[in-house]
């Protein structure tokens, strides 16, 4: 045992009658139940627990806050764990990271060698000649670089989202959190207050046991509770975005929280001093030392050095010695100790008290050993001291991630040496230490002012600390410590970039400190700038002679901490839309394919006896995803003539055409079948793909003054479609109606309601296929009875179900286009051989029309138009392109294939191709289709493959 | 090691790669926008046409635009013949680009892969594929037996709610460092006598007799022979200083990237219909991407929707990475025109050119932009590349469709 553990603590997390065994780099090792994994190896006298990005220096704790990248480790499959925050678990296997072959001996650490002809940017310089080798270079960098590791194996794991909603979230369980919290309810406000910690307290949880304060914030915590107030711990608020709305995780749960109005009570967290070796194992923050200390019970050592810059530096000095650490020195930047009962304990126990100093470098193997002090102002000699950890309380920065995402801006307070924030926007209000120093006193005060506020029942007026506070609570005015030479001297430990590396950048001209981050990497990684954005800020003020306000900062951008893919993903909900007869499709052994949402039949098994059967007896194809709208209300058909570039006004009742819908543009965005029910009801389809976009766009225009007196109802999902196709349709389907279907009472393009196997049915006689058939729409419920129906009368007339390939091949022989397929993102009807739907003399405007007037007068550049080839050219496939040699025996690109089949009605392959216009015009011009550079040659087809009259449709 | 490396290693001090100049009065050439467009252009003038009264204008630091949040897709497998020709002339530019500069922009061939998850994107891949190879681009459909060799890590089973079919591949595309381009081609014209001036904003441009002939600028007014304005998502903003409409609208375009990684990820993924895709950089990150938002705004924001849309798609596609952590989101702008080509070359107003449009997609044009750009200049003639792109087009009913091959279109 390293004697590390200290006897219990008030206070302390621990469980000590619960101890667990964990791994750690291939080693076993013992912690209590409460301790983070990061306590644990503390306690277990671990103090290398990662390697560095670059350089692959060892590196331990640091922060012990969740802030910087010293801790992050393996655990089992989750990479870059924070082990400072993560909870011990029996049984947990930990592993460092960048680490190869052993955290102890790192081979890679021999980069080091040759750090100083890698300064910052080196990749940029080199690597490129000759240019052949930079994949290989590349490899090497590849593999050098990243931090965790992801196991294939992972499993997707189980995450789930809650929405929340608040008056008031106080963000931050400190004392002004929790006064602000208690603040709001008190107003009659809905309050939500949220910690990343498992307590409440902040500060105090970790900071020396106050009993005044610690009752205060137990008495808070049930005046909440008792008024309605939530409490929600472990959870860390990560993103705030437009409108309140916030974002929070809590282990494998998203919150998504919309607030009225916030406070952040986030607090204030301490960075680290550029100094040479300040990265060595042992150096870490002072609050830090107090969290082991005083939360796991934990010393990180047995001889201390505290270095500070204000009052916080002395407490932990003194903590460590009433924990009977033995303080080897306390260096103060301030050239006068100050005064007070920490100091005089100190004194008493003989400690080297150095005003006017601070640190200027450390050393030591695999953590530090010796520390050199100097004077600030490098006036005195330097006092080289021993010890085995270093506490760093110099330098404070508000927790003021999300009020940056909120819009507030950063403000350097010269005096204090440490960033402010003001231009607060609306609905945001900062409480206790993330607005600046403040007495134990002032943070409650503050708390109850901003949550009052917040509550809307005050305003706001800031408590500004006192004098005596302010100066007992200043940062370190050091840009950096006097150069001693020595050790690397670090500003980010995530990138392990030095301030060399900064001075290089700045006078290589990356002197603005947005070019500065992203050129030397300074605060891109893990930390995100947490723990070196004040450090580069000013170092890159002192390079340029700017002051620091004036050098700004990076945007602050969410998450405030990494989050898992899996929480953002939460449950995987992607919605299915299957039709009412989905179930029977897949009990027959149908293929299924995917069609937009939709589930869709492809085939039975054999798609060519399906188009065979429809034509010679009956088919039946589930149709159900096709959109169906029902349009009512006077202005109907005045809508639908400026949609649709089709006449609609003149559609009588009972009758049914076929339309096609364009953009401003006249591109064609969708077309189907409308019907006219009554004066004022319509029954309009759309393409299946394309419904949602329909009815969007149409109510988009109905909403945008094209509406006056139309209701749009959405029938898709409400109701099923068949079509029942097929020489034998009308016979099969006169078994289940009386409505009489002859010929003359219900012929071609008619619409008429009837009972079908007495369910109440939307009949309209349309033939998409090329025979005579029926569209048979009726309520999704009962879709499936009805199919049954239809299936079992069928066996009598030779019925076969079909598929959308089915279908596919049957369109094809009819050379009806399929809108998305046959057309793209710039086809307008003209070209799509559809000119005949358009109408250019309408009385009224319609979407396209403009568009489409020119392109008839000038006349399609390129046109779709059939073709068919004499065989079977199975090589013919969708997408190839036609091509025409140019003089020097080039293939040129002149048109393509957007449809093409076997045709087992015809028994040779056809399909609808793009050609240019002239050559379209050409029926049974012969032109060539690229295949694997072969040509094959096809001829140009006007007109339907089959039944070209439609002598069967009508019949 | 490089030379260079060798001497800073030994103590000598690199030199600067740019410098703050005054504003001078007059320049031959002014370039508004720091983007690599701009400083592409501004590059090309001075080195192959010997023109170095330039200067390249920015409200912002240089790369601070598009330029350096894009997430360095480059490829050339397009749908139009005009937009493959384009593209590949940009990507044999690039390939050469470091040497050129000397400059290391890490252009990484690692290969792209668009996926295909129903039959009508299977059709689209096929004709795209077509398209290319007839044009000399190495680009062809894959079917899952030869993509799992490609890509193991893709989850290809039919457990996905939409089952990867097939997949466009394409070996030359990839990915690049896009601050090195930026920062390369600043030098290089720098260099050759460029001004560049970083946060000076361009507040009016002056015409007189339907011709440009200057600027203004926040820190002052230059005269200028020609004014090209490179400025991407602000492009419609800066042509309405010469009362100029274009058809464009402008969406914010989001971003992400994961906590770097040891290597996971070798090919650039992207799939059209899940609205996602995916590459990992040299530094470890996983970055990645999906569709611009659903609505048109100048907001650089971001939003929580985009994260949880797009994490879930990745998870469709590597249902492993549910561990892996997003470190940073971010976006930037894009200005869409109709048919997803970019506007290019000369305007209605002589002597102000423009290379807009750039939309989701112009990182990878940035040098045959910058070339062809230059060309026109110094040339006054419109280079046979260009010509499919001017803006002219929309008024002549010639658009280049792009569109229909582009739901994510990078
Ligand atoms: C998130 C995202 C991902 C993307 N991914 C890809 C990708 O993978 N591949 C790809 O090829 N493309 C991608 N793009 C698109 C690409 O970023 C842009 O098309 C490209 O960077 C445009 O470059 P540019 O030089 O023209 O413009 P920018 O880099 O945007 O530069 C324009 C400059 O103009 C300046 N400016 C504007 N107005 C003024 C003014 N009035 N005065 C002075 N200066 C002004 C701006 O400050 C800016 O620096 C992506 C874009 C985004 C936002």
């Amino acid at each position: 045992m390293s004697g590390r553990r200290l006897p219990a603590q008030t206070g302390e997390s621990l469980d000590r009658g619960q101890p667990l065994e964990f791994r750690f780099d291939g080693h076993s090792y013992q912690g209590f139940a409460g301790d983070t994994v990061a306590s644990a190896l503390t306690a277990a006298g671990v103090n290398v627990v990662s390697r560095s990005f670059k350089y692959h220096r060892p590196r331990g704790l640091l922060c012990c806050a969740g802030h910087c990248p010293n801790c992050l480790v393996q655990i089992g499959d989750e990479p870059s764990v924070r082990s400072c925050k993560r909870a011990l678990e029996a049984g947990m296997d930990v592993q460092p990271q960048n680490a190869w072959p052993s955290l102890d001996n790192d081979l890679l650490s021999l980069t080091e060698a040759a750090s100083r002809f890698m300064p910052v940017g080196f990749y940029y310089k080199t690597f490129h000649r000759p240019r052949l080798l930079w994949p290989a270079f590349e490899h090497v960098l590849r593999n050098a670089a990243g931090l965790g590791v992801i196991d294939e194996n992972t499993p997707e794991g189980d995450y789930d989202k809650q929405y929340l909603h608040a008056d008031v979230v106080v963000v931050g369980g400190g004392p002004a959190g929790v006064s602000a919290a208690v603040a709001a309810v008190d107003e009659g406000a809905r309050v939500l207050l949220i910690d990343e910690n498992p307590e409440l307290g902040g500060h105090l949880r970790y900071s020396r046991p106050d009993a005044v304060a610690h009752a205060r914030i137990v008495d808070g915590q049930q005046r909440l509770l008792q008024s309605g107030g939530t409490i929600l711990n472990d959870t860390a608020v990560v993103g705030w975005y437009e409108d309140h709305w916030l974002s929070a995780v809590r282990g494998n749960r998203l919150f998504k929280i919309r607030a009225g109005a916030v406070v952040v009570a986030s607090g204030a967290f301490e960075t680290p001093s550029v100094f040479a070796g300040n990265d060595h194992p042992g150096i870490m923050l002072g609050t830090a030392v107090q969290r082991l200390l005083h939360l796991y019970g934990v010393v990180p050592g047995h001889r201390a050095v505290v270095v500070t810059a204000n009052d916080t530096g002395w407490a932990v000095a003194a903590d460590l010695l009433a924990a009977g650490v033995n303080v080897a020195a306390v260096a103060d930047e301030r050239p006068q100790l100050p005064v007070g009962t920490d100091i005089e304990a100190l004194q008493a126990a003989g400690v080297t008290l150095l005003p006017g100093s601070t640190i200027a470098a450390a050393r030591g193997k695999s953590g530090v050993e010796e520390v050199t002090l100097v004077a600030v102002d490098g006036s005195s000699g330097s006092h080289v001291v021993r010890c085995d950890f270093v506490a760093l309380s110099t330098t404070w920065v508000p927790s003021a991630e999300l009020a940056y995402m909120a819009g507030a801006r950063s403000c350097y307070d010269d005096e204090l040496a440490e960033m402010r924030l003001d231009n607060l926007p609306d609905g945001l209000f900062l409480a206790g230490r993330v607005a600046g120093p403040c007495s134990a006193e002032q943070e409650w005060l503050q708390g109850a002012r901003a949550g009052a506020a917040a509550a809307g029942n005050t305003d706001d007026l800031p408590i500004a600390a006192s004098q005596d506070v302010q100066a007992t609570a200043r940062s370190s005015a050091l840009v950096a410590a006097p150069d001693v030479g020595g050790d690397k001297r670090f500003v980010c430990l995530c990138e392990d970039v030095t301030d060399v590396d900064i001075e290089t950048a700045i006078a290589e001209g990356f002197d603005r400190i947005e070019l500065l981050k992203r050129y030397s990497t300074v605060g891109m990684g893990p930390c995100q700038g947490r723990m070196c954005g004040l450090n580069g800020i000013r170092l890159c003020a002192q390079g340029t002679g700017k002051s620091v306000q004036d050098t700004g900062r990076t945007t602050g951008r969410p998450p405030v901490t990494p989050v898992a893919l899996g929480v953002l993903a939460g449950q995987k909900m992607e919605p299915v839309q299957l039709s009412a007869v989905h179930d029977w499709h897949v009990d027959q052994g149908a293929r299924m394919m995917v069609a937009g949402l939709w589930m869709r039949p492809e085939h039975y098994g054999d798609a060519a006896a399906e188009v065979r059967a429809m034509r010679q007896t009956v088919g039946l194809i589930d149709v159900s995803p096709l959109g169906k709208l029902q349009l009512t209300g006077p202005g109907v058909a005045a809508m639908l003539e400026r949609l649709y570039v089709n006449n609609w006004q003149d559609l009588r009742r009972g009758r049914v055409r076929y339309g096609i819908m364009c953009n401003d543009e006249g591109v064609v965005l969708d077309d189907g079948v409308c019907a006219r029910l009554s004066d004022e009801q319509w029954y309009v389809s759309t393409t299946s793909t394309g419904a949602s976009g329909a009815l969007e766009w149409m109510e988009w225009w109905r909403q945008s003054g094209w509406g006056d007196g139309v209701h749009i109802t959405d029938l898709t999902e409400t109701h099923a479609a068949f079509n029942l196709a097929g020489p034998q349709s009308r016979a099969l389907l006169q078994t289940q109606t009386d409505r009489d279907l002859s010929n003359d009472r219900f012929p071609y393009m008619r619409a008429r309601r009837a009972d079908v196997a007495g369910v109440p049915c939307l009949l309209l006689r349309i033939g998409f296929t090329g025979e005579l058939g029926y569209e048979i729409h009726c309520p999704a419920g009962y879709g499936r009875y009805l199919w049954q129906r239809l299936i079992d009368a069928g066996a009598d007339f030779g019925l076969r179900p079909f598929g959308v390939e089915a279908q596919r091949v049957l369109r094809l022989e009819k050379a009806h286009f399929i809108v998305g397929q046959d057309t793209d993102a710039l086809t307008d009807p003209i070209s799509a051989d559809a000119a005949w739907a358009v109408h250019l003399d309408k009385d009224c405007d319609f979407l396209g029309r403009r568009a489409l007037t020119r392109i008839a007068t000038d006349g399609p550049r390129q046109r779709l138009v059939g073709f068919r080839t004499g065989r079977r050219a199975d090589s013919l496939l969708e997408g190839l392109q036609i091509v025409q040699s140019d003089d020097r025996g080039k293939p040129q690109i002149i048109g393509w294939v957007s449809s093409c089949r076997f045709s087992p009605t015809l028994q040779e392959t056809i399909g609808l191709c793009w050609l240019p216009a002239a050559l379209a015009e050409r029926s049974e011009a012969t032109f060539h289709i690229h295949v694997d550079g072969r040509l094959e040659p096809a001829r140009v087809h006007h007109g339907p493959f089959y039944d070209a009259e439609g002598a069967r449709l009508r019949g | 090691m490089s030379l260079k490396l060798l001497r800073q290693g030994l103590g000598g001090r690199p030199p600067r790669m740019w410098h703050d100049r005054p504003l001078k009065d007059h320049y031959d050439v002014v370039i508004i926008g720091g983007g690599a467009h701009g400083l592409a252009c501004a590059y090309y003038l001075a080195a192959d046409h010997g023109i170095t009264n330039v200067a390249v204008i920015d409200k912002s630091y240089i790369g601070a635009g598009g330029s350096g949040r894009n997430t360095a897709i480059i490829r050339s497998n397009y749908l139009t013949p005009e937009g493959v020709q384009f593209y590949d002339a940009s990507v044999k530019l690039y390939e050469g680009l470091a040497q050129e500069l000397d400059f290391n922009v890490m252009f990484s061939q690692r290969g792209h892969l668009t996926l295909a998850h129903n039959d009508s994107s299977v059709r689209t891949m096929r004709r795209r594929a077509e398209v290319n190879k007839l044009q000399g681009v190495d680009s062809r459909l894959v079917y899952p037996d030869e993509l799992a060799r490609i890509c193991p890590q893709l989850d290809l089973s039919d457990h996905p709610r939409f089952p990867i079919q097939a997949a466009l591949y394409h070996p030359p595309g990839g990915i690049i460092r896009h601050d090195a381009v930026v920062w390369g081609y600043a030098r290089g014209a720098d260099q050759r006598g460029v001004d560049i001036h970083q946060y000076t904003e361009v507040t009016g441009i002056d015409v007189a007799n339907g011709a440009v002939t200057g600027v203004r600028t926040t820190r002052g007014n230059v005269s200028a022979g020609i004014v090209l304005s490179a400025t991407a998502g602000w492009a419609s903003n800066v042509a309405a200083m010469v009362d100029l409409p274009l058809p464009l609208d402008t969406f914010p375009l989001q971003a992400c990237v994961t906590e770097p990684l040891k290597p996971i990820l070798d090919v650039v993924v992207v799939s059209g219909s899940l609205h996602v895709y995916v590459s990992q950089s040299d530094r470890g990150e996983l970055v990645m991407g999906a569709s611009i938002d659903p609505f048109t705004s100048y907001s650089v924001g971001g939003s929580l929707d985009f994260l949880e849309g797009l994490a879930g798609h990745v998870l469709e596609l590597f249902p492993f990475l549910s561990k892996a952590r997003i470190l940073r989101q971010w976006a930037g702008l894009c200005e869409m025109p109709p048919d997803f080509s970019p506007l290019m070359g000369i305007t209605p107003v002589d002597n102000f050119l423009i290379d807009a449009g750039w939309g989701t997609y112009g990182f990878k044009a940035s040098p045959i932009c910058g070339k062809t750009m230059a060309e026109l200049i110094a040339t006054r003639q419109t280079p046979a590349l260009l010509r499919p792109f001017r803006l002219s087009r929309f008024a002549e009913y010639d658009q280049v469709g792009e569109k229909g091959a582009a739901s994510v279109g990078h």
